[in-house]
């Protein structure tokens, strides 16, 4: 595919998103007002412009990146849109946000290149640590900055200025800048990390020392877990480390071992966590505990069997039964509008993208980029996996988004950074 | 490093590949399911909030209609007119408590056929007509009013029909309750208190309870003995005080005790116009169950009735009575196990009525669409010949006698030529069950009505099927002839 090609398809997914609104109000029995016009524009604006940002300044990325992510968002867009029209508003505003932010990064990466980011790997850490403990400000004190809970998770801050207060899950940024960490700290030990293996049957070990940081990052997700309450965070940062300390040394028992450690951690919460063994409880049995914990995952399962194969259509259905439909449970609202269609074009999407970005992943030219490629997109396609697997009830639920689709602005701006930093590693991979 | 990347390429294709089969699973091997499943409120709601066709009766009485509601132009509420009088007929459709009467028999007519999806652009295309189909009742709804108003706080029920067609002009149970109390935002509290009256509002008396007819059923029995042969109006009988039963500690008494003529012999005309009990319990078990049982059955009794919803069958129970003579002695004169509905006796009379054939009866006229054109229509639908139309005619001389000089004289209406029968027949707890059936004019009838009231202590112990079923009867052929001339 060529760029020019990638402008097309930005353009038919900002069609998308317009024709997708417009349904919605005829559904509704509104006639097509401003609103489809204003999402085109939106979309245009906001992909268009990352369109030639990667033009101005990453021009060999690769083309197959922005096409699905306009994709998936025009979809979740829609859907959003037909739950709460005024939550839709908001998140077009986050669209030009995330997308202004996203080229200032491109622009900003590619003079540096990435590498620079491996020399502020330590800064980045504290940065992202800082970020991850925002939540814990206490709910109340003068400081206009300030922690809140919600829905028994402690991941909001709230900056209350004082003609508007802004509400943002600070997990979203540091997700990004840990990553970068790992990436770096692992490209720095990768030969160390690399030695004194052991086998036991047939599957390589670690020495024992050598575990001291995968048990060090085990230990900084239960907390998380414990003063934070966010399961999804929890589960994705962990499993993010353990999979590129894999992609790092080939080791296969680290992905042993952390997958131990995290039946570990799971048993240990569901025995000491009241909301942890709620979910587990809703995931074994949805039905017979449909008034209480099973009442979200039934839901989300009734919503994608009447939305069978062609789905309901836009605003024709009933998705609005699902609690936190347009965040959590987007997914199962489209696979009850759209259908099988909708929902086999999502996880479609998704493994375009993990396959774009494990490929610059493949082709980068140093440990730092691969690692840094690889870490990204691991993130990207595993927060996918564990919200729509939770959804289907292969994995139990955990409260996080899906990437691009789900209404969250703090979650739209970090995902596009992140796409903004593969942009540029798909640039720099060509020597 | 490449190798490891590759396995977790693998690795994660292989757990989106999980993702579709799964989702695949759930949206299309166990969609079904899922949407049939009792706890997905989906299929329910589907329906709530949609436009739903007219339902007008043969006047042109809107008794059911949907008004957009105020919020949005798409969504409507269901409203009632006429409240309580047509609420047995026309029912009610709920999200929670389901639909009856004829909101629920022509659910697939009444319902809005837009469902706002690619086939609706398709069907605009093609110039099809999505909104919904109207229903035209037969009730004539200032028949149905005065019914209303006859049976005031009584409990009872009244059917009037179109001898000639079956057509219902009224169909009445009282007390009864206002369907709007169901839709609206009280409609739970609304149904606890409709079910802890005692005036059981809910039961539909006219066309779903069963009742024993009592004296009413004489004509079936008359009308047997006459096409038969064994005894016509001035046949003689002994004139006992008590009928024994044989095989039977029992026997058998007229209302007042005492003999039906001169203690001797009395003719037939006079036990009908009389409605002497010995002389019937006499008469049945000369007949034989068999033989009623040919003539109730060619009346609706013993088989199910075309109507909206399921009628209850009236039941003539021939086997048992074979060889239970006391038994078909109790049973000749509309007690024992013998029971109908206040719909089944306004047939018998519709029969004698119309020379001997008894017709189905319907409520639906037609269903038609939103340009007023008939999609549906009933045609007459004969359930076949009761009875000769001599018979049928020597049948309506005596029961005009009833009403010109026996018991049911206070159905007279002055200027009109009544037939009828009454009927008093035991009820619950010591209270009897009043009746009258009968139709007008005699020369050329234009309604059969059944009058039933339900013994209570609204009625008293004293009540009779000539004194309070009999003048509500008079009323309604007034009314009928008034508007019908």
């Amino acid at each position: 595919m060529t760029r020019n090609a990638e402008g097309v398809m930005i353009v038919i997914a900002a069609t998308l998103a317009a024709f997708g609104v417009t349904l919605v109000n005829f559904a509704r029995g509104d006639n097509v007002d401003a609103q489809s016009g204003l999402t085109f524009l939106v979309f245009l604006i906001a992909f268009g412009g990352l369109h030639l940002a990667v033009r101005r300044w990453v021009p060999k990325a690769s083309p197959l990146l922005l096409a699905p992510i306009a994709a998936l968002t025009a979809l979740g867009f829609i859907e959003i849109y037909r739950l709460d029209p005024q939550r839709a508003g908001l998140q077009r505003w986050w669209l030009l946000i995330g997308a202004g932010v996203a080229s200032l990064l491109i622009a900003f990466l590619s003079s540096v290149t990435i590498p620079w980011l491996r020399r502020y790997r330590n800064v980045t850490l504290l940065v992202s640590l800082g970020l991850l403990l925002l939540p814990n400000l206490p709910q109340d004190w003068g400081f206009p900055l300030r922690g809140l809970e919600l829905n028994g998770s402690r991941l909001w801050v709230v900056l209350d200025l004082e003609v508007t207060r802004l509400h943002f899950q600070p997990a979203e940024l540091a997700k990004l800048g840990l990553v970068v960490f790992i990436a770096a700290y692992l490209a720095d030990h990768q030969r160390s990390l690399r030695e004194a293996r052991r086998v036991i049957g047939g599957i390589q070990f670690p020495e024992p020392r050598q575990l001291t940081p995968l048990v060090l990052a085990w230990g900084a997700s239960v907390a998380v877990l414990i003063w934070q309450r966010d399961l999804g965070a929890s589960l994705l940062l962990f499993a993010a480390f353990v999979l590129l300390l894999y992609a790092a040394t080939g080791t296969a028992g680290y992905l042993v071992t952390g997958g131990l450690l995290t039946i570990l951690g799971g048993v240990l919460s569901f025995l000491f966590f009241d909301h942890v063994e709620r979910r587990v409880t809703g995931w074994l049995s949805p039905f017979e505990n449909y008034e209480d914990q099973g009442y979200q995952i039934a839901q989300g399962l009734f919503a994608m069997g009447s939305g069978s194969l062609t789905g309901s259509g836009p605003a024709l259905g009933r998705p609005d039964l699902i609690p936190n439909a347009e965040t959590d449970f987007i997914f199962a609202a489209v696979a009850e509008e759209l259908g099988l269609a909708g929902s086999v074009a999502i996880i479609a999407l998704f493994a375009l993208l993990v396959a774009v970005g494990l490929g610059i992943a493949f082709r980068s030219r140093d440990t730092f980029r691969k690692l840094l490629a690889a870490g990204l997109t691991l993130v990207l396609g595993t927060q996918a996996f564990l919200i729509i697997g939770g959804i289907l009830r292969i994995v139990p639920l955990t409260g996080i988004t899906l990437p691009f689709m789900s209404y969250g602005g703090s979650a739209l701006v970090g995902n596009f950074l992140l796409i903004g930093m593969l942009l540029t590693l798909s640039h720099e991979e060509a020597p | 490093m490449n190798g490891p990347i590759r396995r977790l390429a693998v690795g994660m294709f292989s757990a989106f590949a999980v993702l579709l089969v799964t989702v695949t699973w759930y949206q299309v091997v166990r969609a079904d399911d899922l949407k049939g499943d009792p706890l997905n409120p989906r299929p329910a709601l589907s329906e709530r909030g949609k436009e739903r066709g007219l339902i007008i009766t043969s006047d042109g009485l809107v008794v059911a209609r949907s008004v957009e509601s105020a919020e949005s132009k798409r969504s409507f509420t269901r409203e009632y007119p006429a409240g309580e009088a047509f609420a047995h007929v026309v029912g009610y459709t709920s999200f929670i408590f389901g639909d009856t009467g004829i909101e629920g028999a022509y659910a697939s007519s009444l319902r809005s056929r837009r469902d706002l999806t690619i086939s609706d652009l398709l069907a605009a295309i093609l110039g099809q007509d999505l909104r919904p189909l109207n229903v035209e009742l037969t009730i004539d709804s200032v028949l149905q009013q005065a019914a209303v108003e006859a049976l005031g706080d009584q409990r009872g029920a009244i059917v009037a029909l179109d001898p000639a067609t079956g057509a219902v002009l009224a169909a009445v149970s009282t007390p009864s309750f206002d369907p709007v109390d169901l839709i609206g935002d009280d409609a739970a509290a609304n149904w606890e208190a409709y079910l802890n009256d005692p005036g059981e509002p809910f039961r539909d008396r006219a066309t779903r309870e069963l009742y024993a007819p009592g004296s009413t059923f004489k004509v079936v029995v008359a009308a047997t003995a006459q096409d038969v042969g064994l005894a016509g109006p001035g046949t003689t009988f002994d004139d006992p005080r008590e009928l024994a039963l044989p095989g039977s500690d029992a026997t058998i008494s007229n209302f007042d005790g005492g003999p039906c003529n001169d203690g001797e012999s009395t003719t037939l005309l006079n036990a009908f116009v009389r409605s002497c009990n010995t002389v019937f319990g006499d008469l049945a078990m000369q007949l034989g169950a068999e033989e009623i049982g040919v003539t109730a059955s060619s009346l609706g009794f013993n088989r199910q009735i075309e109507y909206p919803w399921s009628v209850p069958e009236a039941r003539w129970q021939t086997e048992e009575l074979v060889d239970d003579a006391a038994a078909l002695a109790q049973s000749g004169i509309g007690e024992r196990d013998v029971r109908a509905t206040p719909l089944h006796m306004a047939m018998i009379a519709a029969a004698v009525a119309n020379e001997g054939v008894a017709v189905s009866p319907y409520l639906v006229k037609r269903v038609f669409d939103a340009g007023g054109d008939t999609t549906d229509s009933t045609d007459l639908n004969e359930l076949g010949r009761a009875m000769s139309a001599n018979t049928a005619q020597v049948l309506t001389q005596m029961m005009e006698r009833v009403v010109t000089s026996g018991t049911g004289r206070r159905a007279a209406v002055p200027g009109v030529r009544v037939a009828g029968k009454t009927g008093t027949a035991t009820g619950t707890e010591g209270f009897s069950n009043l009746w009258f059936i009968g139709f007008a004019p005699v020369d050329r009838p234009t309604i059969a009505l059944a009058v039933f009231i339900e013994g209570s202590p609204m009625s008293g112990e004293s009540a009779t099927g000539g004194s309070l079923a009999a003048p509500i009867a008079a009323a309604l052929i007034q009314t009928w002839l008034s508007t019908h001339p």
